[in-house]
């Protein structure tokens, strides 16, 4: 868009950040603050102190200041946050601040800054472990994002510890990168998948996969929040289940570390992979969680500086886990905002953001399934049941795409379309693509309420065209 | 439709004056006459179809007017249907107008019979389902059909074949990505979004052109006919036609526009 919208200030007057306006290919933000010290931004949500109570999505979202943007001309919605999230002030400034002033490579140089970023890339990796309760930062290797995390384990352990009849189990509701990595490690070593598939209530068939594992069973890979289907599944059994057997579990928790309290050690599984972009953190850094004696046995995944310990011109010996699989300079100041990103969430509390979301993820049900013609895929919410805070769908007649894009561009609602990344599970339901709106703890009542009549307008309007 | 007479009237790219929508069986000759044009911007675009209680307070650029453009002598050539069609999206400024606009392109699109909706006629990279029916016709030029389950998708198509159905096959190469972005409807002047159906759809069109093309030529080739006289040059972003029969045509993958392996 050629011209320059001015912010409309939020709604929420107390919580109003300063008014900023972009211009077509140039973003003019004034910075709320900026650290202008050496010293790492220390970052926390600033819980407000009106008397009035307020949600945990009004009293973040000022920390967000993309949020507070029109498009299109309308106020920006954003329900894209399963695709990825926002990232408050606090992650920015981390980056900043590295890039501004301690901008050095890691692991190397015996300078200052060098010193000075390597402290604050290793503290990183201290609160990566800490919030997913490992027991030792070194079982935190650093990856570009989960889908490198989870190849990392297919290419190292997978080749080096799969053979021929080996099964692997995974769902049909597996995102892509959970499927593809196998399915190429299965060619190379002639193990075979084998996939859990949905039962009535539309979650993977708990039971089938109880009975899938066997002695043949090598790994079982699975979500532990379903991006499509907003269902979670059972870990700490699973783990039970697969370890009676001797076989390892791998767990793509992209959609649960954002959301709720991970523990790796109460879920005992054997890898662990997450992305610092759905969680506050910025694109480019992921992260494998690896048990330190299967890090320790698994071979390198990729070769290079950094992960060898002595190099020979015919052979090399290699680092110790996690340098062993972190070869070449990894994304350090991304790495260190993630952190920032880390104590962020940690400052809110992962609790308090899990009840907030269970609250929001029961309201956008219940007012989208109240809309005539949507079909919203996953399980009925109930006593038992809880969702994670996201809706699948589709509205009868309407393509998802076309019903994104009218949303985008009559009410500034973003929302994903397409398959998520998840065909074998589209395929299954029998659609090529759905909608899907989903949230975070800086989302409001009011953000379901402004898409909800976004999409009955959206509905109306193609409607008007049959 | 809610569309209104007049704009049922203007339901085919770029609202050139045609009163009746020909029914085609099979690869007709284009249906657009290259008669004076009439390019409408009709008031009527504005109407608000949806229940969106603020809806949007620009008024049409050329609100209640109807603008004559006297179109050249000839305007069946590939670039002067282009031509035509980028100006009547730039000046749809208003989103929902563009979209509007689709929608009414979109129905007046053939549908493809179920024969042609298989995965050998799928356009890959589009977030809807795309299909696309590609033959050469005696005369050497490029004949097209397309559908898909989208409806703005289904616009997008019908004013590619609006442009290039019947075009010769250096025309159809011819078409820049870049020529497109103008009409995007949600992702302004991202002309290689993986998601731009616009492009990924000229794509596909100059990918199985080329592959006709180069079967026609080797069919010449075995009939033992003297070769193919057109040439195709990639020269400064542009592919040039050189009637030189001397040398013999390079129809390797590389002549394909730099940008081509992004997408597909």
């Amino acid at each position: 868009m050629e011209a320059v919208v001015v912010m409309k200030l939020p709604s929420f007057k107390s919580l109003a950040p300063n008014a900023i306006s972009i211009a077509s290919g140039h973003r003019s933000f004034s910075r709320v603050r900026r650290s202008s010290s050496l010293s790492v931004a220390s970052s926390s949500a600033t819980i407000a102190t009106d008397s009035e109570p307020v949600s945990l999505g009004h009293s973040t979202r000022k920390d967000f200041r993309i949020l507070h943007q029109e498009v299109n001309g309308s106020k920006l919605v954003y329900l894209d946050n399963a695709a990825t999230s926002q990232k408050p002030a606090a992650v920015l400034d981390a980056l900043q601040n590295y890039y501004e002033f301690y901008n050095s490579n890691v692991h190397r140089g015996i300078h200052y800054l060098s010193a000075k970023a390597t402290d604050e890339f290793e503290l990183a990796r201290k609160k990566v472990a800490r919030f997913i309760n490992a027991s030792d930062s070194r079982e935190i290797v650093f990856t570009r994002n989960a889908t490198e995390a989870i190849n990392l384990v297919a290419y190292s352990w997978g080749l080096s510890n799969l053979k021929p009849g080996d099964e692997v189990i995974l769902t049909v509701a597996e995102h892509h990168s959970c499927i593809v990595p196998w399915q190429i490690v299965s060619q190379k070593t002639g193990a075979v998948l084998k996939f859990v598939t949905l039962n009535d209530d539309e979650v993977p068939d708990i039971d089938m996969l109880r009975e899938m594992i066997s002695s043949k069973t090598k790994l079982v890979a699975v979500h532990h929040v379903s991006n499509v289907l907003a269902s979670s599944l059972p870990i700490e059994e699973i783990v039970v289940w697969a370890h009676d057997v001797g076989a390892k579990v791998l767990v793509d928790a992209c959609q649960s570390v954002p959301h709720m309290v991970v523990d790796v050690q109460k879920l005992n599984a054997d890898f662990l992979v997450a992305s610092s972009h759905k969680m506050c953190g910025p694109t480019g850094i992921g992260f494998l969680y690896g048990k330190s004696d299967l890090l320790l046995a698994m071979p390198p995944f990729l070769g290079g500086g950094e992960m060898i310990s002595d190099v020979f011109l015919d052979h090399s010996t290699y680092a110790e886990p996690p340098s062993r699989f972190e070869a070449g300079t990894p994304a350090i100041g991304e790495t260190i905002a993630l952190g920032a990103a880390v104590d962020y969430l940690s400052g809110i509390g992962m609790t308090k953001i899990h009840e907030y979301e269970v609250e929001l993820s029961k309201y956008l049900y219940e007012k989208l399934s109240s809309l005539p013609n949507v079909r919203i895929y996953g399980p009925r919410p109930s006593e038992n049941v809880h969702r994670a805070a996201l809706c699948s769908f589709n509205v009868e007649g309407l393509h998802p795409t076309d019903l994104a894009t009218f949303l985008d561009q009559q009410h500034g609602v973003a929302i994903r379309s397409g398959h998520h990344c998840a065909q074998p599970l589209h395929r299954y339901l029998g659609v090529n693509a759905s909608a899907r709106a989903s949230l975070y703890f800086y989302n409001t009542k009011e953000d379901v309420d402004s898409f909800i009549v976004a999409l009955a307008d959206t509905v109306s309007f193609f409607d008007s065209f049959k | 439709m809610n569309t209104g007479s007049s704009l049922k009237a203007l339901a085919s790219p770029p609202l050139i004056s045609t009163s009746l929508r020909p029914k085609r069986k099979s690869f007709p000759n284009p249906k657009f006459s290259p008669k004076t044009i009439r390019c409408m911007l009709d008031s009527n675009i504005n109407l608000n179809f949806g229940s969106n209680p603020n809806p949007p307070t620009h008024d049409f650029p050329v609100s209640y007017a109807t603008v004559s453009l006297e179109a050249p002598l000839k305007t069946t050539t590939t670039s002067d249907k282009l031509h035509l069609l980028v100006s009547e999206f730039r000046s749809l400024t208003e989103p929902i107008d563009r979209v509007k606009r689709l929608l009414n392109y979109a129905s007046t699109l053939t549908p493809l019979d179920d024969s042609a909706r298989v995965p050998a006629n799928r356009v890959t990279g589009c977030t809807t389902q795309v299909w696309l029916e590609i033959k050469m016709d005696e005369f050497g030029k490029i004949r097209f059909k397309a559908d898909s389950d989208s409806e703005i998708s289904k616009g997008f198509c019908s004013c590619l074949i609006w442009i290039l159905d019947g075009a010769k096959p250096e025309e159809v190469m011819g078409v820049r990505s870049e020529d497109l972005s103008v009409m995007n409807v949600g992702v302004h002047g991202k002309a290689q979004s993986r998601v731009n159906t616009w492009h990924n759809v000229l794509l596909s069109m100059q990918k199985r052109t080329m592959a006709l093309f180069v079967d026609a030529d080797v069919a010449h080739r075995e009939r033992d006919r003297p070769s193919h006289d057109l040439l195709f040059g990639y020269v400064n972003g542009s592919y040039m036609e050189s009637s030189s029969s001397s040398k013999l045509p390079d129809y390797s993958i590389s002549l394909l526009p730099l940008y081509y392996d992004f997408t597909i």
